[in-house]
Parts: structure tokens; C-alpha cells; sequence
């Protein structure tokens, strides 16, 4: 099978699953005790309109709430085709546009978090398989399961203290990395995405991380030299975005190390078992070699699939993460729609975090597929 | 809790007696003797011990290879530690949490203390108390006024405030905060204040002292001398942490203990007649739990929550599951009960006779009638599709029937308890005529065959009607459990916490679903299953009695592993404000709470978050160690 056709049955096997979630979806927003027709007009309920009808009357007909559950769902589903996810009674504008600006601030998270995580938990495991049974093996497993059974928010808040408070803690890591600037306080701050003295222009892609380097600078008025002036370079832009993701990052790359770091640990020794590495040894190549050239290369390709389950971990996880830093994100979204009943705003989060862990699977199982071309037989 | 233990206790032991003395009128009626059977029952009690020495030494094998790991001691350690603790809360801990989820009945009054005070700190032996100026000066109240702590129940069971040994007073403000002059009060002796009468110049109606006060009674009895005070600090409302998070433990165990159960049953359920029954109802199946795998976990659970948000007895629910369940059992595997109550096996059934007529039809004349081939096929067709139409049918019976059989939010009245009755055994009744009917038997032989099935000599008999006695006495419960004479309480207000737990319930499943799935495709290929097959014996018997037997191994290890993972979710949604209200003892709650006043009151957070630490802990480490047992490598 050719991979473009790989490609293509498994994007069409995703079709099934999106419309399961939507149907999902549509069941939740049915059993959640609210009206929406209720909650779009709020006290102006009882207006007649100009068609001899009331405002709640009208609402009912618009939303279609007057026509049999199938054909609701129908109509939802050619809405979410459409691009129209209904209105956010919590946050009093439409679900999509609300969801573009929240998803790419836990994906930023998301992917950064990984990108943190993952050396982290190879480099551990790697080192967990050379060292079999030994004293450092031990510890690890013990740390891999410590690091399973940390309660997230807990843990978060424990940097905060620890990390973003105690003045001096940290002075060696920010002499260690100097894109970090020293803060007033600890060596991070402990909530928001940006300092609050400026403005970050959302004018770019939604990851402040690379739109720091595509946005214009922003600029301040200089009563002194009468003129504007670059109050932020690019590179204090990044540096300060990196700054406020840190901690966050941090925090859901130990979550997921412990995963990483089993799996690893029993890829790898699988991998030594092998012929090939066995042959690599007979050869006399330096067992460094053996380990690093011949043995991770292999043991790091079903590794990837784990990575597909991470960004799902990471996503859930970024749920209480964004809830103790402040992140406008999709997972704070979910929080405040759901203190609120906003149903069309939970519908829209379920579904977005749905569609963005199966297209990240997907990726992966395409990476995975042109990394080894075996599982295209299938 | 003790009502429902003697409750429970009588009811189960009532059954029991009741289907004895049955079984033995029976045997009466028939003109058997109580030592007809005695061989049958000697046997069968032979070959019990024989199985439960063979499981003793399987223990003992397991243990030795447990015993190896040092990591899975240490988490069988921190579980027994954490249980410990949470057993006997009430003897530890200093005052009962205000909100008490285990004992509402015994309410405890706080003990006021003063507000977050850090850990070791003087100031916990501190008590503040009121003092009417107003009713001093209007209705001539006595301006001694006795040092008293809040009410708490004392040792005859009543409420009652202690008296307390002033030592010093320490401050005194008025009904807005404000901090007064300390010389307006006196201490008269040991327990009483003199009011003076600048104090009751006051522009105030009340004033609050705050003093030190020394009793024996107020203090931890086995902390050692000099170290009476809150070890881990008082929480906002002044309550001690210590206490609330030894109580939270009870909550945070049961929750991840009941949910990881009921996600195995669930999961357990689905993913045997997945893997048992294969093609259709397995695809239908799989696809569903991949939606469910779609969404991250938290969001789901998250989305749950928001479903059941209205919803505000856990009773109504419960009793739809066992009503789910029983038409589950009495809709699919009808023909299993029927087998088990008339012993006959279903050979000859519709299907096979319309095949029969197929292939005559096919032999000759079928040419001129494809109308009638037609409508053959249509009715194979049915019945291959039987378990999945009754499915059907049980769901819509539960969505268009349900709302008027059963309002929501009500409880069951007696005549819904009736007609529920009389549902289960309309079905009871339709699963036997349609015995009858496949077959062409005589009722007067099935009523002889029932009459037997009542066999008090026959031990495999009794497991057979065990499992329809399970159903009858699940309904009994929920009858009782509603109707106002009844002291027996199952459901009612259960938890506050239940919309989590129902939440991680629905969230989990599927994973279990997988996993079992995968074994019983494994384990059905095995040849004692073939075997089972080739006698006859039915669907339910060789998946409850051979298939998932020999798949306990790797389930157990997830159910360990998922109680730990539970009680890090369930406080994660605690601490996001969708679980208990503000101020319950619960763990995640306690860091929610705590985090308005963090760093600086950092003891608020640190604690309930190391608790459920070490308790997750606890459990993914005795996972681990259990999976060392069940790894077949490790079998030596």
C-alpha cells in the first residue's frame, strides 16, 4: 500500500469517530439542564417581536428546539459543518471564535510540555534499561510511578511556591540560562502568558511563541525623546512568553516523564535482545555505540505512538494547569462553561480537544507508517 | 451505617432461610430425605476445600515472588497505613471536619479556633467566644461570664460546650474586627471573665475574646507533652487540617475504590459480550469506546459532570442501572435462565427450524415462491439480530417508558415497585414460553423441572438459582430502600460526591472494555473452552464460569493501578470546583480552598496535596508489585 493511500483510509476511518463525538456531544448538551433559548435572551424573555411572536418564542424556533431530537442533531451537525458552534452564553460571543483564540494556547502548552518531557523521559529510560536491576534502575522505576501518581494542581502550585517565590532558589538556573531574565520575587512568574505591563498584538497565529518573532514590536511614547520607541524587542517578547509557559510546561512534562520513561526502558530492552544488536557487539563497536547508534534508534519507533497518547494526557492535564496560571485557554474555557452551564461552549471545547487528538494520532500514525513501512500492511 | 449493616445482614440471611426452608418443602413434597443427597453434598464440600487449599498455596506462591520487590512492600505499606488511618479518623483526629460526608448524623460542631494558623503554632491553643454586651445591659445577663468552648458532643451523646482553663487573654475585638482595648475584660478565676464597665460603654452589641486556654480535654491524647497544638496548622475557617485530611482520606479511599470497581463491572460487562459475541455488536461496540477514547479524560469526565449537574439523588440512577441490568439479563440471555431453570439445553430453537424449511424450500418447489424465501430470510435475519433488537428494545422501553413509569427525582412508590416486580417476571414468564414454545415441551414438564430446580441436595442447582435470587434480592433492596416504614437505607444521600463518581465511572469504562475484550479473544480460542462449548453448556456459564475466571490476572492489576489514578482524578475535579462544596473534607477541595491564601499560608495546599500523593502512591506501587506476580515470566 502506498502511504498517500495509507493516508486516506485512515482519514476516512476518523469520519465515524468525529460523528460519534458529535453525537456525543449533542447527547450531553440534551441531558444538561439548561435552556438555551432561555439563556440567549435572559430577561428580555417575555418582548413580543414584530412577528406576534416572543423573544423566547423566536429563540425556540431559531434554534430549532421545536422540531424532533434527530432533526436537531441534524441541524447541529450542518451548523458545526458550517462553521456556526452556537453562541457562548458565559463569555457572550460565538464558540468558534472564542475556541480559535483558546486552542492554540493549550496546544502552545501542549506541545512545549511534550518537547520538554520527552528527553527527559528517554534520556532517564535509556539510561534505566543500560543499567538493568541496578541501584539507579530502582530509583527510576520508583520515580517514574512518583511522577504517575503527582497530583498535577499540586504540584503546580508547588513550583509557584517554590520556584516562582522564594527569592535566590533559582539564581544558579537563571545564570545556567540566560534567556531567562531575572524577576522580582522568584525566577518565574506564576501566572499569565505575558507580562502585564504590555500588550502582546494578536495579530499573529495565536502561539505567542513563534508570533513574537513575526508581530511588530510594540512601541512606546518617549516624552523625553518626543517620539515612539520599541518598548519590547523580539527577542524580550520570547524570552518573556518562555518565561510565563515555563513553569506550566514544567510542571505537565513531569506528568508525562513517567510514561516515557517505562516505555522506553522496555523498548529498549527488547531492542537488546535483538540479532542485529548482538551482530553490532560481535563486531566490537564500543557498547556506547552499540546503545546509542544501534539500540535507541530502533526502540525509539513505537515510542512514537506513546507520544499520540501524551498530547491527549497533556491536553486533560492542561485543564488544571491553565486553571492555576491564568491561561485563557481551552481548559479553562471548559472550567468556567461548565460553572455556567454554557452548553454550546462545552459541546465546542469536547469536540475541538476531540478533533485535535485524533488528527495529532494521525500524525503520528503517518510518521510511524513512513518511519516503518510494516504497518502500512496492515 | 450500623442500620444498614444489621439491615443488610437480616435481609441477606432471611433470603437465604427462605430459599433453604423452600428447597427443603420441596424435597418434602417430592418424598426425598435429607440423606439422598448426602453423597452429591459430601462430594461437593470435599472438592470446595480442595480448591480453597490449592488457592491458599497459589497465595503463598504469589506472595514469595511479591516479596521480592521492596517498592511494592512500600506501597502495600502506604495503603495499610492510609486505610488505617482512615478506619480510625475518629479516635485520631482532634474535631470532627464541620462537613462530615461519612457520619452526617453525628454532626460535630468546629471547634472555632483562631483563623490559619501555621503548623506547630501557639496560637492553636487559642479559643475565641463571644460575649453578649447587648443582653448584659438590656435583659441584666450576670457580667461574670464562664470561658466555654463551642458545643461538641460529650460523652453521654449529647451537645455540649466544655468549660475551659483561661490562661491569658490574647486579644479582643468588636463585631466588625475591630481590635479593642484588652483591659476591658478581667479575668475573674480560671473559667471566668469579669465584664467591666467600660466594656459595656462599648459602642458594640458583641464582644469577641480571643484567649489561651489549657485542657486536657481539648488536645490531642497522643501527641507527646508540649506538642499540643495543630501539628499541621488550621485551615481559613480555623478548623485543624489534620483532622480534615485524616477525614478526607475515608472519601478519597471510597471514591477511588467504589469507581474503580464499578468501571471494572461496566467495563467487564462490555467487553466479554464484545469479544464473546463478536461481528456486529463487537464492531458497534469498539467504535463507541473509540469515541470515548477520542476525548481527553479530564474533559470528559468534565462534560459528565455538566450532564448530571441537575441531577440530585443518586437513587433514581442506581435503581436505572439495576433496571438496565435486569433487562439486559432478561431480554439477551433469556434462554439462559431458561436453561438454568428447566436444566434443558436449547438445541432445537426458531432458527434452526426455519434453516431446515430453507433448505427443503431450496430442495425443489422454492422457485415459484420467492416471496416466501424472502420472508424467511427476513426472520433469520431477525433472529441472528435477536440480542441486538432486544437491546433496542430495552432502550426505547427505558427512554419513552421510563419518564412515566418513574419521575425523576421521585422516589419509588409502591405500586412502581409492583409493576417493576411484575415486569421482571412478565420477562421471567416469556423467557420460559419461549422454551416452550421452541421446543414443543409440556408446562407440566417444566413446572416438574422447576420443582427440582429447588434442589436443597443438588449444590450445582443452588448456583444456578443464586443468580436469579442476586436479581430478586437487588429489587427487594430498592424497594425498601424507598418506602417510608423502612428504616433501611441503601442510596440516600450516599455521597455528595457521587456526580464525580458517576462521572469517572462513565469516563473509564472503555479502557476496561479493551482490555477484557482482549483476553476473552485470547482465551476463547483456548480448548476448555471448545470443550465447554461441545457439551452444551450456555453462553452466560462459559463466560462467567470458564472465560473470565482465567482473565482476573491483568485486571486486577488495572483495578490497583486504577483506584490510584482515580483518587488523582476525582481530586483534580474536586480542586476545579465541580466536585464537593467549599469546606468538605476532601483532599482536593482542601488545596482548592487553600489556594486563595497561597504561598503564604503554604500548609493549606502542601498537605492535602502529600496526602494524595502518598496515596496514589500506595496504590500504582502495589500495581506495579502485582503485576510482577501475574507476569507468566515470573512463575518459578
Amino acid at each position: 500500500m502506498k502511504l498517500q493511500e495509507f493516508i486516506v483510509r485512515r482519514l476516512i476511518l476518523l469520519i465515524p469517530v468525529i460523528l460519534g463525538v458529535s453525537i456525543f456531544t449533542f447527547a450531553i448538551a440534551q441531558i444538561i439542564p439548561a435552556d438555551p433559548a432561555a439563556a440567549l435572551c435572559g430577561e428580555k424573555c417575555g418582548v413580543v417581536g414584530s412577528n406576534g411572536l416572543t423573544a423566547y418564542e423566536s429563540n425556540v424556533i431559531r434554534l430549532g428546539l421545536d422540531k424532533p431530537v434527530w432533526e436537531q442533531y441534524l441541524i447541529y451537525v450542518t451548523n458545526l459543518i458550517e462553521g456556526d458552534w452556537g453562541e457562548s452564553v458565559t463569555f457572550h460571543r460565538p464558540v468558534v471564535e472564542k475556541l480559535r483564540d483558546a486552542a492554540p494556547i493549550t496546544l502552545e502548552m501542549s506541545f512545549l510540555s511534550l518537547a520538554m518531557g520527552f528527553p527527559m523521559g528517554i534520556t532517564l529510560g535509556i539510561f534505566s534499561a543500560v543499567w538493568q536491576d541496578k541501584l539507579f534502575d530502582q530509583a527510576s522505576r520508583f520515580v517514574a510511578i512518583a511522577f504517575v501518581s503527582l497530583p498535577i494542581f499540586w504540584l503546580a502550585m508547588m513550583f509557584q511556591y517554590i520556584l516562582g517565590t522564594q527569592v535566590g532558589i533559582c539564581d544558579p538556573i537563571t545564570q545556567a540560562l540566560p534567556l531567562i531574565p531575572d524577576t522580582e520575587g522568584g525566577c518565574f512568574p506564576i501566572y499569565g502568558r505575558h507580562d502585564p505591563t504590555y500588550t502582546f498584538p494578536d495579530t499573529g497565529t495565536g502561539f505567542h511563541l513563534i508570533d513574537s518573532w513575526i508581530v511588530e514590536e510594540p512601541t512606546k511614547f518617549n516624552p523625553q525623546t518626543n517620539q515612539y520607541e520599541v518598548s519590547m524587542t523580539h527577542w524580550d517578547m520570547f524570552a518573556d512568553t518562555f518565561k510565563h509557559l515555563f513553569l506550566p510546561c514544567f510542571t505537565l512534562a513531569i506528568a508525562s516523564t513517567g510514561g516515557l520513561l517505562r516505555y522506553m526502558r522496555a523498548s529498549l530492552l527488547e531492542v537488546m535482545n535483538e540479532d542485529y544488536v548482538r551482530t553490532a557487539r560481535a563486531k566490537g563497536i564500543s557498547e556506547t555505540r552499540v546503545i546509542l547508534v544501534h539500540a535507541v534508534r530502533n526502540a525509539l519507533v513505537p515510542i512514537v505512538t506513546i507520544l499520540g497518547f501524551s498530547i491527549g494526557g497533556a491536553i486533560g492535564g492542561a485543564v488544571l494547569t491553565e486553571t492555576i496560571f491564568a491561561f485563557p485557554g481551552m481548559g479553562k474555557t471548559a472550567v468556567d462553561a461548565i460553572v455556567y452551564l454554557d452548553f454550546s461552549m462545552i459541546m465546542g471545547v469536547t469536540l475541538v480537544t476531540a478533533i485535535i487528538f485524533l488528527l495529532s494520532n494521525l500524525l503520528v500514525d503517518i510518521s510511524y507508517a513512513i518511519v516503518d513501512p510494516r504497518v502500512r500492511l496492515e | 451505617m450500623s442500620n444498614f449493616t444489621n439491615d443488610f445482614v437480616f435481609y441477606s440471611l432471611f433470603l437465604l432461610i427462605s430459599f433453604f426452608t423452600l428447597g427443603i418443602i420441596f424435597d418434602r413434597i417430592r418424598g426425598k430425605k435429607w440423606s439422598d443427597g448426602l453423597e452429591d453434598r459430601v462430594e461437593g464440600l470435599s472438592r470446595f476445600i480442595q480448591e480453597w487449599k490449592q488457592r491458599v498455596y497459589d497465595i503463598r506462591k504469589s506472595w514469595k515472588i511479591f516479596r521480592r520487590s521492596a517498592l511494592a512492600i512500600i506501597g502495600l505499606t502506604l495503603i495499610i497505613t492510609v486505610s488505617t488511618i482512615s478506619i480510625f479518623a475518629d479516635d485520631i483526629a482532634v474535631e470532627h471536619p464541620y462537613r462530615n460526608l461519612q457520619d452526617t448524623e453525628d454532626l460535630w460542631w468546629i471547634d472555632n479556633e483562631p483563623r490559619r494558623e501555621a503548623p506547630f503554632s501557639e496560637a492553636c491553643d487559642w479559643h475565641e467566644q463571644g460575649i453578649d454586651i447587648f443582653g448584659i445591659k438590656s435583659k441584666g445577663y450576670s457580667r461574670y461570664v464562664t470561658a466555654v468552648s463551642d458545643p461538641v458532643i460529650v460523652a453521654n451523646g449529647s451537645l455540649m460546650p466544655l468549660p475551659l482553663e483561661i490562661i491569658e487573654i490574647e486579644f479582643l475585638e468588636d463585631e466588625l474586627g475591630y481590635e479593642l482595648n484588652n483591659s476591658l475584660l478581667i479575668v475573674h478565676n480560671e473559667t471566668t471573665f469579669f465584664v467591666t464597665d467600660e466594656a459595656l460603654n462599648v459602642s458594640t452589641s458583641k464582644i469577641w475574646v480571643t484567649y489561651e486556654f489549657q485542657n486536657e480535654d481539648m488536645h490531642h491524647w497522643w501527641l507527646p507533652d508540649g506538642y499540643d497544638v495543630c501539628i499541621m496548622g488550621t485551615t481559613n475557617t480555623g478548623q485543624d487540617l489534620f483532622s480534615k485530611i485524616l477525614y478526607g482520606s475515608r472519601i478519597s479511599l471510597k471514591i477511588g475504590i467504589t469507581v474503580a470497581f464499578l468501571t471494572v463491572a461496566l467495563g467487564t460487562i462490555i467487553g466479554s459480550i464484545s469479544g464473546y459475541y463478536g461481528g456486529v455488536i463487537d464492531e458497534f461496540i469498539m467504535r463507541v469506546t473509540d469515541v470515548f477514547f477520542a476525548v481527553p479524560g479530564l474533559i470528559l469526565a468534565m462534560a459528565f459532570v455538566a450532564a448530571l449537574q441537575n441531577t440530585t439523588s443518586l437513587t433514581t440512577a442506581m435503581s436505572t442501572v439495576a433496571f438496565l441490568l435486569l433487562l439486559f439479563f432478561f431480554t439477551s440471555l433469556r434462554g439462559v435462565i431458561a436453561e438454568l431453570f428447566t436444566g434443558e439445553e436449547i438445541n432445537m430453537s426458531i432458527r434452526s427450524r426455519i434453516q431446515s424449511l430453507l433448505t427443503n424450500l431450496d430442495d425443489g418447489v422454492t422457485k415459484q415462491q420467492p416471496v416466501v424465501k424472502l420472508l424467511l430470510n427476513f426472520m433469520l435475519l431477525l433472529i441472528k439480530l435477536q440480542f441486538l433488537l432486544y437491546t433496542i428494545l430495552g432502550a426505547l422501553v427505558f427512554l419513552f417508558l421510563w419518564s412515566e413509569i418513574w419521575p425523576s427525582g421521585q422516589g419509588m412508590e409502591s405500586q412502581k415497585a409492583m409493576l417493576l416486580v411484575s415486569m421482571i417476571f412478565l420477562f421471567f414468564f416469556v423467557s420460559i414460553i419461549d422454551l416452550n414454545y421452541n421446543k414443543g415441551i409440556s408446562s407440566k414438564f417444566i413446572s416438574k423441572q422447576f420443582s427440582e430446580s429447588v434442589d436443597f441436595g443438588n449444590p450445582y442447582r443452588f448456583l444456578a438459582l443464586r443468580t436469579i435470587l442476586i436479581f430478586v434480592s437487588v429489587v427487594l433492596l430498592i424497594i425498601v430502600t424507598n418506602s417510608s416504614e423502612s428504616r433501611f437505607v441503601l442510596v440516600q444521600d450516599f455521597d455528595r460526591l457521587w456526580k464525580i463518581q458517576a462521572a469517572l465511572v462513565l469516563t473509564g469504562w472503555p479502557g476496561y472494555a479493551r482490555l477484557i475484550r482482549g483476553q476473552v479473544l485470547y482465551i476463547r480460542e483456548m480448548t476448555f473452552v471448545e470443550a465447554a462449548k461441545s457439551v452444551g453448556a450456555p453462553d452466560g456459564r462459559i463466560m462467567f464460569r470458564h472465560i473470565l475466571p482465567s482473565a482476573w490476572a491483568p485486571l486486577l492489576v488495572a483495578f490497583t493501578l486504577d483506584v490510584g489514578g482515580t483518587i488523582l482524578s476525582a481530586s483534580g475535579l474536586s480542586f476545579i470546583g465541580l466536585g464537593a462544596e467549599p469546606g468538605t473534607a476532601e483532599w482536593g477541595i482542601l488545596v482548592s480552598d487553600g489556594r486563595r491564601f497561597f504561598p503564604n499560608s503554604w500548609w493549606l495546599v502542601t498537605f492535602p496535596g502529600l496526602a494524595i500523593l502518598v496515596t496514589t502512591l500506595g496504590f500504582n506501587l502495589l500495581g506495579d508489585g502485582l503485576r510482577d506476580i501475574v507476569d507468566p515470566k515470573n512463575k518459578r
